[in-house]
C-alpha cells in the first residue's frame, strides 16, 4: 500500500524521465514538466498538512515495507513536528525555484529539470525518512544533481566551486556512515533482542542502554557529516564557493533546503538519539554555534558581492540552528526548528532577488549597484521588506525564531549573552548594504521585473509575515508538542 | 547426477578448445569469424548452468579435492559476467585482429582456470588453476605483437606472475610438510593440533600465500606491475585482469585463508587489516596524480582491492557467517561490474579517440553522451554513492570490521570510510572533466553499437543491485556462509 508520503518523495523521480526524454527536443516542454511536478508535490504536501493530526507528538502517516530485510533494512518513512515545517519548505521552496528557473535558466533545459526532480525527491527523502540507511541514501542523492547543477549551470568559478562542494560534503557524509553503520554494529550484538536495525525508533529504544564512549563516538561522527552541511565554522569554506557560483535558483535550494539537511540531522540524528552524549558535549557544540553566528556575521560585513554577502548570512542563521539545539531547552530547540522554517524563506528569497537583479543590471557587486532605486523600485521595495525579516525584525518569523534561540540558550547559562552580538552585526550589514544600494539617489532608466517575477519573490513574503504575526499554527500546534515529547527527557537527565 | 555439475567447467573447456580452430572458419565476406561465436556461446552455457546449478543443488558436490558449492558457483556466475562482458566488446576492439581464435580460445581457457580456483579444495589442484588462469592472460597482455608497450607490459607481467607462483609453489610445500597432506580441509584438521615445532614453519607459509596472492589481487607493496600492465594489454583484457584475474586471486585467497588456515592459531587477520589500509590509501592517493584514464582506473582498482581485503580481515567464530565475509563477496560481485563496464568505457574511447589521457576526456558529455553518462554512474558506483550497487556491499565491509572482536574493527571502518569518501575527489574529477569543461573539438563521435550494449547491460546491473539488494545480499550470504560450510569442522 503507497501512502501520501511515498507518492511525494517517488513522483518526482518517476516524472524526471518524460521530463528528459520528452524536453531534450522541446524546452518548453521540459519546464512545463519541471514546474508542473513540483505544483503538484505541493500540492500533494497540502493534503498531507490537512491530513496532519495536529497537537500529536507520535510518527504521523508512517509507511514501513521490507527493503532488504535479510540486513536491516526496511523502507520506513514518517512525519512528526519538526519534519513537517521542514517538508513543507521543501515542496515550496521547490516549486518557486523551479518557477524562478523558467527565466534565469537559459540552456540544456531537459537535463536541469529533469536533475531538479530528482534532488526533489531526494530532499523531501531526507525530511520524511526513518531508517538510517534510507536517510543516507536520500541525503547523497541530493549531492549529485547538486553538484551537476553548480558545475553546468554556474558562474565564471563553477567548475572549482563544484569540486570543492562534492569532496567536502561527501567526505562529511563518509564519517557520517561511519556514525550510523557503527550504531547498527553495537546495538546488534546479542545483548539487544530482535536482531540488528537501522529502524529510528528501534534505535532510539535501545541507544540508552548503550555505553556512554561509544555514544560519544557515534554522536561526534555524526556531528562532522551534519556541521560539514550545515555549515560550522571552521569547515563552511565549500559554502561561500558554492553559493556564488550556482545560478540563483539553485542556491535558493542551496541555502534554503540543502542547509537545513544539516540543521535536521542535527536534531533528528544527534540531539534527540544521544541525549546522554549531548549532556556532555553541549558545551563544545554551542560554543561553536556561537562562533558560527558572530563569524559568518562578521565576513558578510565586508563582502562586496551581494550573492557573497547573502551566502555568508546562512553561515550566520544556521548558527542559531546549532546554538538552539543544543541548548537542549524546549524553546532552544522550538527555535532551531523554526528558525530552519523562516531562514530558508527569506534566504531563498535573498538569493532568487539577487540573481534577478544580476540579470537586469549585469552585476552583483555592491557598490556598483547603486541608486538602484531608479532601475527597479518594486523590487528594491522587496528587498527592504526581506532585508527586514532577515534582520529579524519583529513581525517576521525570523523574529519568533531567533528571540527563542537566543532565550533557550539564556535559560542555560548567562554567558551566552554574547550571542546578542550576532543580531547586532546582522542588521548592521544588512542597513549598510541597503544604505549602499536603496538609499541612494535613483538611477535611471527604469527596467522592472516582470509580474510573473514579483509574484514569485512576494509568495516568499507571505508565510513569514504570517507566522511572524501569528506563529501559534506552526509553532504551538506542529512543533511544539514533538520537541516537548523529545526534549523533555533530557531535560530531565540533567544537562546543566 | 553429480557430474552435472561440472557443466560450466566442461563448456569451457571444449568451447575453449574448439574456438582455436574456429579462429580459421569465416562466414561469407565477414571478418569476425567464427571464434567469437564459439567463445560466446561456451561462456553462456556455462552461466545458464551455474545459475540454473545455483538454484536446484543445494548440497555442494565434492570430487576430492575439487568442490562444487554455492561459493564455486557465486565466483563462476561473478567471473563468466566478467568474460561474457570482456567478449563481447572484444568483438569490436578485435574486429581487425587476423588472430581471433587463440585470443578468443585463450580467453575461454583462462576464465576455466579461474572458475577452477574457486572450486578447488586441494592445493596442488589450486595450483593448476592458478597457472591455467595465469598463463594464457601473458599471452593475452602481449596479443599486440607488434606493439611495444603490449610486450613491455607482458613481461612485467610475466616476472612478477612467475614470481607470484613460485612463492605459491614454496607456501604449499611448507604445508605439506607442516601437515602432511595438500587437502585444505586435512590440514585446517591437522594445523589445529599442530605443535609449537611446526609453528615457524606454518608462519612462513602464511607470509607466502599472502605475497603470491597479493601479487595477482594487487596489493600494495606488491602493486607496481598493475598499471603499466593494464595501460600496455589491449583495453578489453586490462578488463579482463582487472575484474577477472584479481577477483578469481581473491577465491583462492578466501578458501586457503578461511577454510585451511584459520584454524591455525595465527592472527594473520591483523596483517590483513594492516595490508588492506595501506593498499586502500596508496590506490587513492595514487590515482588521484595519474594523467592517463586506464592508470587512474589501475590505481581505482588497487584502492578497491583493500576494501575486499577487509572480509579477510573479519575474523568469525564456526556459529555464525561474519557480515564482512559476505560483504566481500558482494564487492566482489559489484566490483567485478564495474570495472568491467569502466574498462569497456575506456575501450569505447580508445578506440574512436586513440589516446586514453585525462586530457582527451574533456567535453566528453557532448561528443559521446551515452559513454560519458555510464562512466558517470560507474564512477559514483565505485566510489559507493547509493543507490548504486557499490554503496551496499561497502556498507556491509564496513560494518562487518566493526562487528569484528578485534578493537581495530572500528578504526578500520572508520579508514575505510575516509578513504571512500577521499576517492570522490579524484571520481568527481574524471566526471568534471566530462561534463563541465570545454571540449578541444566539438565534432560528435559516433558511439560503437557493441560498447554501448555492455554499457548499458552492466548501467541497468549496477542500478538494479544498487535499488534492490534484497536477493543479491540473501545470494552473498549463503555463498559466505558455503564457504563457512566447507571447513567441514
Amino acid at each position: 500500500m503507497i501512502g501520501l508520503l511515498s507518492i511525494a518523495i517517488f513522483l518526482p523521480a518517476v516524472l524526471a524521465a518524460p521530463t528528459f526524454l520528452l524536453g531534450r527536443k522541446n524546452p518548453k516542454m521540459a519546464k512545463i514538466l519541471g514546474v508542473g511536478t513540483t505544483v503538484i508535490v505541493f500540492a500533494i504536501s497540502i493534503v498531507i498538512l490537512v491530513v496532519f493530526q495536529y497537537g500529536q507528538a507520535g510518527f504521523q502517516l508512517s509507511e514501513s515495507i521490507p527493503w532488504a530485510a535479510s540486513f536491516g533494512l526496511n523502507y520506513k518513512v514518517g512525519i512528526d513536528g519538526i519534519s513537517l515545517p521542514l517538508l513543507m519548505i521543501a515542496t515550496f521552496l521547490s516549486l518557486l525555484s523551479a518557477a524562478g528557473s523558467w527565466d534565469q535558466i537559459t540552456f540544456r533545459h531537459a537535463e536541469y529539470y529533469a536533475l531538479f526532480l530528482i534532488f526533489e525527491t531526494g530532499i523531501i527523502g531526507v525530511f520524511t525518512s526513518l531508517n538510517l540507511i534510507l536517510f543516507y541514501l536520500f541525503w547523497e542523492i541530493v549531492l549529485i544533481p547538486m553538484f551537476f547543477f553548480i558545475g553546468i549551470w554556474g558562474g565564471p568559478r563553477r567548475k572549482y566551486a563544484s569540486l570543492k562542494f562534492l569532496i567536502f560534503t561527501y567526505s562529511g557524509s563518509a564519517v557520517m556512515l561511519f556514525g550510523f553503520l557503527a550504531l547498527y554494529a553495537w546495538t546488534g550484538t546479542s545483548a539487544y533482542p530482535g536482531g540488528p536495525s537501522f529502524d529510528y525508533d528501534v534505535l532510539a529504544a535501545r541507544i540508552p542502554n548503550l555505553a556512554l564512549p561509544l555514544q560519544l563516538a557515534v554522536a561526534i561522527t555524526t556531528f562532522v557529516g551534519f556541521a560539514v552541511k550545515l555549515p560550522i565554522f571552521p569547515l563552511h569554506t565549500w559554502l561561500p564557493d558554492a553559493h556564488v557560483e550556482a545560478p540563483a535558483p539553485v542556491s535558493v535550494l542551496l541555502a534554503g533546503l540543502l542547509l537545513k539537511m544539516g540543521g535536521y540531522g542535527l536534531i533528528r540524528y544527534n540531539l534527540l538519539l544521544f541525549p546522554k552524549a549531548v549532556s556532555v558535549l553541549w558545551p563544545y557544540f554551542t560554543t561553536i554555534g556561537l562562533i558560527t553566528m558572530i563569524y559568518g556575521a562578521s565576513v558578510a560585513l565586508v563582502a562586496k558581492d551581494i550573492k557573497r554577502m547573502i551566502a555568508l548570512t546562512s553561515v550566520n542563521h544556521m548558527g542559531y540552528v546549532l546554538l538552539g539545539a543544543f541548548t537542549a531547552t524546549v524553546a532552544g530547540v522550538s527555535g532551531a526548528v523554526f528558525q530552519m522554517f523562516s531562514h530558508g524563506l527569506a534566504v531563498g528569497m535573498l538569493f532568487l532577488m539577487s540573481g534577478y537583479i544580476h540579470e537586469h543590471t549585469g552585476t552583483r557587486n555592491i557598490d556598483e549597484l547603486k541608486g538602484l532605486r531608479g532601475k527597479m523600485p518594486q523590487t528594491v521595495s522587496l528587498l527592504f521588506l526581506v532585508s527586514m525579516a532577515a534582520m529579524a525584525v519583529p513581525g517576521f518569523a525570523n523574529f519568533i525564531s531567533e528571540y527563542l534561540v537566543i532565550q533557550g540558550a539564556l535559560s542555560v547559562s548567562y554567558l551566552f549573552a554574547i550571542a546578542i552580538v550576532a543580531p547586532a552585526l546582522t542588521v548592521g550589514y544588512f542597513l549598510w548594504m541597503l544604505r549602499r544600494v536603496a538609499m541612494t539617489p535613483p538611477v535611471g532608466p527604469k527596467n522592472e521585473l516582470h509580474l510573473h517575477s514579483i509574484l514569485i519573490l512576494v509568495a516568499f513574503l507571505v508565510p513569514l509575515l504570517i507566522f511572524g504575526v501569528y506563529p501559534p499554527p506552526v509553532l504551538g500546534s506542529v512543533i511544539a508538542p514533538t520537541v516537548e515529547k523529545w526534549v523533555g527527557p533530557i531535560v530531565g537527565l540533567g544537562a546543566r | 547426477m553429480a557430474l552435472l555439475s561440472l557443466t560450466p567447467f566442461l563448456s569451457l573447456a571444449v568451447f575453449g578448445l574448439l574456438a582455436i580452430p574456429a579462429g580459421f572458419l569465416h562466414f561469407g565476406k565477414s571478418k569476425l569469424g567464427l571464434a567469437p561465436f564459439v567463445c560466446i556461446l561456451g561462456l553462456a552455457i556455462a552461466l545458464v548452468s551455474t545459475v540454473w546449478l545455483g538454484f536446484t543443488s543445494l548440497s555442494p558436490v565434492s570430487f576430492g579435492g575439487f568442490q562444487v558449492d554455492l561459493f564455486t558457483l557465486f565466483f563462476s556466475g561473478v567471473l563468466l559476467i566478467v568474460a561474457i562482458f570482456v567478449t563481447i566488446a572484444s568483438l569490436q576492439y578485435m574486429h581487425e585482429d587476423p588472430n581471433k581464435g587463440p585470443f578468443f580460445g585463450l580467453l575461454l581457457l583462462s576464465t576455466l582456470g579461474m572458475i577452477v580456483l574457486a572450486a578447488s579444495m586441494d592445493l596442488i589442484l589450486l595450483y593448476v588453476g592458478w597457472e591455467l588462469m595465469s598463463i594464457p592472460t601473458y599471452a593475452l597482455t602481449a596479443f599486440r605483437k607488434r606493439d611495444p608497450n603490449s610486450n613491455e607490459a607482458a613481461m612485467k607481467f610475466f616476472v612478477l606472475s612467475a614470481l607470484s607462483s613460485a612463492l605459491i609453489v614454496y607456501a604449499i610445500s611448507l604445508v605439506f610438510g607442516v601437515t602432511g597432506s595438500t587437502g585444505l580441509t586435512a590440514i585446517a584438521s591437522s594445523l589445529s593440533t599442530a605443535g609449537p615445532d611446526f609453528r615457524p614453519f606454518g608462519v612462513l607459509a602464511i607470509v607466502l600465500f599472502i605475497v603470491g596472492f597479493g601479487v595477482k589481487m594487487a596489493v600494495v607493496p606488491f602493486h607496481m606491475w598493475i598499471p603499466d600492465a593494464f595501460e600496455g594489454a589491449p583495453v578489453t583484457i586490462g578488463a579482463f585482469l582487472a575484474a577477472g584475474a584479481k577477483m578469481a586471486a581473491f577465491a583462492a585467497a578466501f578458501r586457503v585463508f578461511i577454510v585451511g588456515i584459520s584454524a591455525f592459531n595465527v592472527d594473520f587477520y591483523s596483517t590483513f587489516a594492516i595490508v588492506a589500509v595501506v593498499t586502500m590509501s596508496v590506490g587513492n592517493v595514487a590515482a588521484l596524480m595519474q594523467k592517463s584514464f586506464t592508470r587512474l582506473l589501475a590505481y581505482s582498482s588497487i584502492a578497491q582491492a583493500g576494501y575486499i581485503l577487509m572480509a579477510l580481515a573479519t575474523p568469525f567464530t564456526t556459529t555464525n557467517v561474519p557480515l564482512g565475509l559476505a560483504g566481500g563477496l558482494f564487492h566482489v560481485l559489484n566490483y567485478a561490474i564495474l570495472k568491467t563496464a569502466a574498462f569497456v568505457a575506456a575501450a569505447a574511447v580508445a578506440t574512436k579517440l586513440s589516446v586514453t589521457d585525462l586530457e582527451s576526456f574533456n567535453g566528453l558529455s557532448r561528443r559521446m553522451p551515452q559513454t560519458s553518462l555510464s562512466i558517470a554512474v560507474i564512477f559514483l558506483g565505485l566510489a559507493g554513492v547509493p543507490p548504486l550497487n557499490g554503496f551496499f556491499s561497502k556498507v556491509m565491509l564496513f560494518t562487518g570490521s566493526i562487528y569484528s572482536p578485534y578493537s581495530w574493527g572500528g578504526y578500520l571502518a572508520l579508514t575505510a570510510l575516509i578513504n571512500s569518501g577521499f576517492s570522490m575527489s579524484y571520481y568527481g574529477w574524471v566526471i568534471k572533466r566530462m561534463y563541465f569543461d570545454e571540449p578541444g573539438d566539438q565534432s560528435r563521435i559516433p558511439e560503437p553499437r557493441v560498447y554501448m550494449a555492455v554499457l548499458w547491460a552492466a548501467t541497468i546491473l549496477i542500478f538494479a543491485i544498487g535499488l534492490y539488494p534484497d536477493p543479491w545480499i540473501r545470494l552473498v550470504q549463503n555463498a559466505a556462509a558455503a564457504l563457512v560450510a566447507s571447513r567441514g569442522l
